[in-house]
């Protein structure tokens, strides 16, 4: 109190908010405490699309597809093309985890005593093995073995209406791309159960090679998709891939959340509402704030009054108060950050396990996801919520500086 | 008496009062907003899952939700009247369901054939709300269909064509008959929108010759989340051979998905009372240290610790009142325009297929009773909460001490 | 329907006494040249019976060898002129009530053709059953042989196993029974009322029996029948379809 005048501001403001420490302990506490809640449950939120995409890409249309022009809006199965060298230059590029050739046909499957329609997928078993989510959720049977095999991966729903046991036969019909009808004999491989009733009653999967001999084109594929070693390096990876598609324009190379535009919605979606809360718990922390700085400013009108008399300009007033939120804002900013780092810690490593909450499978957006939810660190949006912090501490502390910067010595002199 | 000094406390530091009040009420609002919004993604998520296509409870032979069996038919007639007599049961629709092959100018499909009532499906179900284009199937007239966008698509065909039916009847007989395309709906579930076609009735009856009978009875209700109830009250009602199901056992992946929805939005909720909890706690808790002195002056003055201890509680209970109802108002007056506009995301986002529903992309809320008094109520032990600590404080302090105290 | 006849063809087939001792796949081989370009004309009444109904429907029917078939129901008059036509591995159904011609999309392939216990699968199962499937003599006595037809191991069939019985006098099947890769007997097929069409010994009644649904089945009995009619290929089309 003794130079105040020209002891640096900031300092000054230091040494202000903790003058009252309870106050400002309390103050601190909800801030930082709102700080850690939002940023944990955004690296929460984060972990669990991030879960949800990398399994709906793996599962459909990788992070980036490349299919014949006009495939995705029509699914005209005739719409085959021919990947050639494709596969190959494509995983060789950095970034590129696997390349996953696939073909589709809608057909009808058949028991000695059921019948029922089906999609034929036909695949690359051995790099659909290492990525795809799908088969690992096998129940029964062998996994998947050469191209060329008979053996089929099928849905455990569709298993049951066709009264299939694992090992047995089953003969699928398809219409070949002109127009005949062809049949061919599979063996019922290994059973999966993916919890998307969609899928479970009606997925067959099988060799890509034998799946297009039979629609009667061989060496073709629907689509190409291409898993990379994360989401966001598609940035990278997409030019490349353009590039290696020159010459072949008949194709066109679609990200992820335009083949998939349900996941990419519902994440939005989610994603949408939770911004809104955010934004209603950041208004209830600049409160907070707001109302420990007028309170204090009120308070200390007094104070406020001899160090105008003083010689004090409103202005270095105004700065103080400014000073004090910001210092305010900041120091729970940091507090609240590295609060929420270690639940994040927590979230990362433990997560939250819903099989307590839940018996079975959660679907959302036609994925399902992992009944453990893990955080991931989004390091970008912990920062920007404590310069959020600050910032709107900022603001919280303009009307409070405002009122001290109007008050007159006299009148506050008189002032208990 | 104590009670009237804890008014006149409150109003004496007018300007700390009216910090300490703004705040309660701007939190609790905001609070009643959110669950608002929440409330209102719950219900889309529920509307979508049920209103769209099933209803919200559903009468049916026994079985006949999982076989679909052409066979397992009831005669709605005496049920209807049971119907009409409970008011929670907003609406009814008898419905008649086949399979068959449909056909249009460029392919053939395997379809869904829903015969319905126009003038009391739409009462249960807004499929006839989310026409593209086209008109709605006229109540009183015959041999009119309502086909989705995919399937319209893919049979190559538009509003005013017509389109060939061809199935079993249950006579055994070969059922096959046109179809005029009245309108095309898009519900944004590919599902239905894929294959479904939506007839009337009378003319699905004579089609598949079952005269008069029909597969189930689907149900509107007030509350969404009382379909159990009603399920089970109706059960005691009917014929025991007859099943009845609410949404929650027709769409067990629904009822995980609000489930799971609960969980997370539980998670929010918690992060949202706590931010808020803490903020009141706070202005509560400085309010009253700052009369440390005062209280002590009191004491001083031979006022018991439990008068004062009650006093101060008192306060904390009035403030607490006030608050809430200023923000229990606050939150009606942010609540109202979401829920009559809302914020619509279309303009980036379609329909999100979500365990069986189908999600708007909007944000909107919904008023729910328990959105109001819940926040209200907890806030309200809150403050008293924050009273608490610092009240026993004063009651404690020395006179000298608080006397002392700044 | 069409697999009976051409069963049927194949076991009208001349099987010589000395089957046992014949190759059974030189001997189906040269059944299947026999039937090539054979051409038929029947009108056949079928009688279906279900859990829920019980209903007669008389045809006219037109076959040419193993692709072509066509099918006309006379009655009852609700259905008059329903007709289906077999080209190969296609189905097309002709609805007279809206005048369109409909194809079966292979999603339905497995459906019931007509309502009865035939799917239209089993009208397009062209497949040429020396290559499909292995036979050889399970047994004989007196009166019948009974010849196992096992799937060979990547034919595109249904069935594990197939046995007919066969009446060596006359040369016709009795029964066939269709089994799944359990053992267990899915489907069987009977055929009785033995009569001499022009050179040839034909049963003219053959019940379809499911197994699993016991008051059920199918009963196709021939009124009328005669071989080598004056048809060719350009006979079945879609214009012959729509045209009674």
């Amino acid at each position: 109190m003794t130079d105040l005048k020209r002891a640096p501001l900031l300092h000054l403001a230091w040494k202000n908010i903790w003058r009252n420490r309870r106050r400002t302990l309390i103050t601190l506490a909800a801030v930082a405490l709102s700080v850690t809640l939002v940023q944990a449950f955004h690296n929460l939120s984060h972990g669990v699309y991030r879960q949800m995409i990398d399994n709906g890409v793996r599962a459909g249309s990788g992070h980036l597809a490349i299919y014949h022009r006009g495939y995705l809006q029509s699914r005209d199965e005739r719409l085959l093309w021919s990947p050639k060298r494709l596969p190959a230059d494509i995983a060789a590029l950095p970034g590129v985890t696997a390349v996953l050739p696939r073909i589709y046909l809608a057909g009808l499957a058949q028991s000695s005593r059921e019948s029922r329609g089906i999609v034929l997928t036909g695949v690359d078993p051995a790099a659909e093995r290492a990525v795809n989510p799908f088969l690992k959720q096998r129940i029964a049977g062998e996994p998947f073995s050469r191209a060329d095999s008979r053996k089929v991966i099928i849905g455990e729903r569709l298993l049951r209406e066709l009264k299939l046991k694992p090992g047995q036969k089953l003969v699928i019909t398809v219409q070949r791309t002109d127009g005949e009808l062809a049949s061919e004999l599979f063996r019922v491989g290994a059973v999966i159960r993916t919890g998307l009733r969609e899928i479970d009653g009606s997925l067959v999967m099988a060799g890509r090679e034998r799946v297009a001999n039979l629609a009667g084109q061989p060496g073709t594929i629907h689509e190409l998709a291409v898993i990379l070693d994360t989401a966001e390096r598609d940035r990278q990876v997409a030019p490349a891939v353009a590039s290696l598609l020159e010459g072949r324009n008949e194709l066109g190379l679609v990200p992820w959340d335009l083949a998939m535009p349900n996941l990419a919605n519902a994440i939005k979606l989610d994603y949408a509402s939770q911004k809104f809360i955010f934004l209603i718990i950041l208004l209830i922390v600049a409160i907070g704030v707001v109302n420990t700085q007028l309170m204090s400013v009120m308070e200390r009108q007094r104070e406020f009054g001899v160090l105008l008399a003083i010689g004090s300009s409103p202005a270095r007033l105004r700065r103080l108060v400014l000073f004090e939120g910001l210092l305010l804002g900041g120091f729970a900013g940091l507090v609240g950050s590295l609060l929420g780092a270690l639940a994040t810690l927590y979230l990362a490593e433990i997560g939250i396990d819903l099989r307590r909450f839940l018996p079975e499978n959660l679907e959302f957006g036609g994925v399902v996801f992992d009944p453990v939810l893990r955080a991931t660190w989004d390091f970008g949006y912990m920062l920007r919520i404590a310069v959020y912090v600050v910032v709107l501490s900022l603001l919280a502390g303009l009307y409070p500086a405002h009122r001290a910067g109007r008050i007159r010595p006299a009148e506050a002199m008189r002032k208990v | 008496m104590l009670l009237a000094t804890a008014y006149r406390n409150l109003w004496r530091n007018r300007r700390r009062t009216q910090l300490t009040l703004s705040a309660m009420i701007l939190s609790s609002s905001l609070l009643i907003l959110a669950l608002g919004i929440f409330s209102g993604m719950l219900d889309d998520m529920l509307a979508s899952a049920t209103e769209q296509y099933h209803g919200h409870v559903v009468i049916s032979a026994r079985g006949y939700q999982d076989s679909h069996d052409l066979y397992a038919t009831l005669d709605p007639v005496p049920l209807l009247e049971i119907l009409r007599r409970r008011p929670e049961i907003l609406g009814f629709s008898p419905r008649l369901r086949g399979f068959g092959l449909a056909s249009g100018a460029k392919a053939s499909r395997p379809v869904e054939l829903l015969g319905v009532d126009p003038g009391a499906e739409v009462r249960v179900t807004t499929l006839s709300h989310q026409l593209e284009q086209g008109a709605p199937l006229n109540a009183g007239g015959t041999g009119q269909a309502l086909i989705g966008r995919g399937l319209a698509e893919k049979l190559g065909l538009k509003v005013g064509d017509s389109l060939v039916l061809f199935t079993q009847a249950a006579d055994g007989s070969l059922a096959n008959d046109l179809l005029r395309i009245t309108g095309i709906f898009a519900t944004g579930d590919s599902r239905r929108d894929n294959n479904l076609v939506l007839c009337q009735l009378a003319w699905l009856q004579n089609f598949l010759v079952l005269p008069g009978r029909v597969h189930e009875i689907s149900l509107r209700i007030a509350d969404p989340l009382e379909a159990e109830k009603t399920a089970a009250a109706l059960r005691t009602l009917v014929d025991p051979e007859l099943e009845i199901l609410d949404w929650g056992r027709l769409l067990p992946e629904m009822r995980e998905a609000v489930a799971s929805f609960d969980v997370s939005r539980m998670i929010i909720v918690l992060i949202l009372y706590a931010a808020t909890a803490l903020g009141i706690l706070n202005t509560f808790f400085m309010s009253v240290l700052e009369r440390s002195r005062e209280f002590g002056i009191l004491s001083a003055l031979g006022m018991r610790p439990r008068r004062i201890l009650s006093l101060i509680l008192l306060e904390a209970g009035l403030l607490g009142l006030i608050g809430l109802a200023g923000g229990t108002a606050l939150g009606l007056l942010l609540t109202w325009p979401m829920a009559a506009v809302g914020i619509d995301l279309s303009a980036t986002l379609t329909a999100v297929t979500y365990g069986g529903g189908t999600i708007l992309p909007r944000l909107h809320a919904e008023f729910v009773a328990a959105n109001f008094w819940l926040p209200a109520l907890s806030l309200f032990l809150v403050s008293l909460a924050a009273g608490l600590p610092p009240a026993r404080r004063a009651a404690r302090l020395k006179p000298v001490e608080a006397l002392r105290h700044d | 329907m069409t697999r009976s006849i051409q069963l049927l063809l194949f076991l009208l087939l001349l099987v010589p006494p000395t089957a046992s001792a014949m190759d059974m796949r030189q001997l189906i081989r040269e059944v299947e040249d026999q039937y090539m370009g054979v051409s038929s004309e029947a009108i056949m009444v079928m009688q279906v019976r279900t859990a829920h109904w019980t209903r007669t429907t008389e045809m006219h029917a037109w076959s040419l060898g193993r692709d072509h078939f066509l099918v006309r129901i006379l009655a009852p008059a609700k259905e008059r002129d329903v007709a289906t036509l077999k080209i190969g591995r296609e189905v097309w159904n002709y609805l007279p009530k809206v005048d369109r011609t409909i194809r079966i999309p292979p999603s339905m392939m497995g459906g019931s053709w007509m309502g009865s216990h035939i799917t239209n699968n089993d009208l397009v199962k062209a497949a040429h059953i020396d290559e499909d499937y292995d036979f050889r003599l399970l047994a004989e006595d007196a009166q019948t042989w009974t010849i196992e037809g096992l799937p060979k191991p990547n034919a595109a069939v249904i069935w594990g196993r197939i046995v007919y019985r066969v009446e060596k006098k006359r040369r016709v099947p009795v029964q066939i029974d269709y089994f799944d890769e359990e053992g267990v007997r899915v489907r069987s097929i009977g055929f009785d009322r033995v009569t001499k069409i022009g050179n040839r010994q034909i049963p003219l009644r053959m019940r379809v029996q499911p197994l699993d649904q016991p008051d059920e089945q199918t009963v196709l009995e021939y009124r009328k029948l005669r071989f080598d009619v004056d048809i060719d290929r350009t006979f079945f089309s879609r214009r012959q379809l729509r045209m009674p």
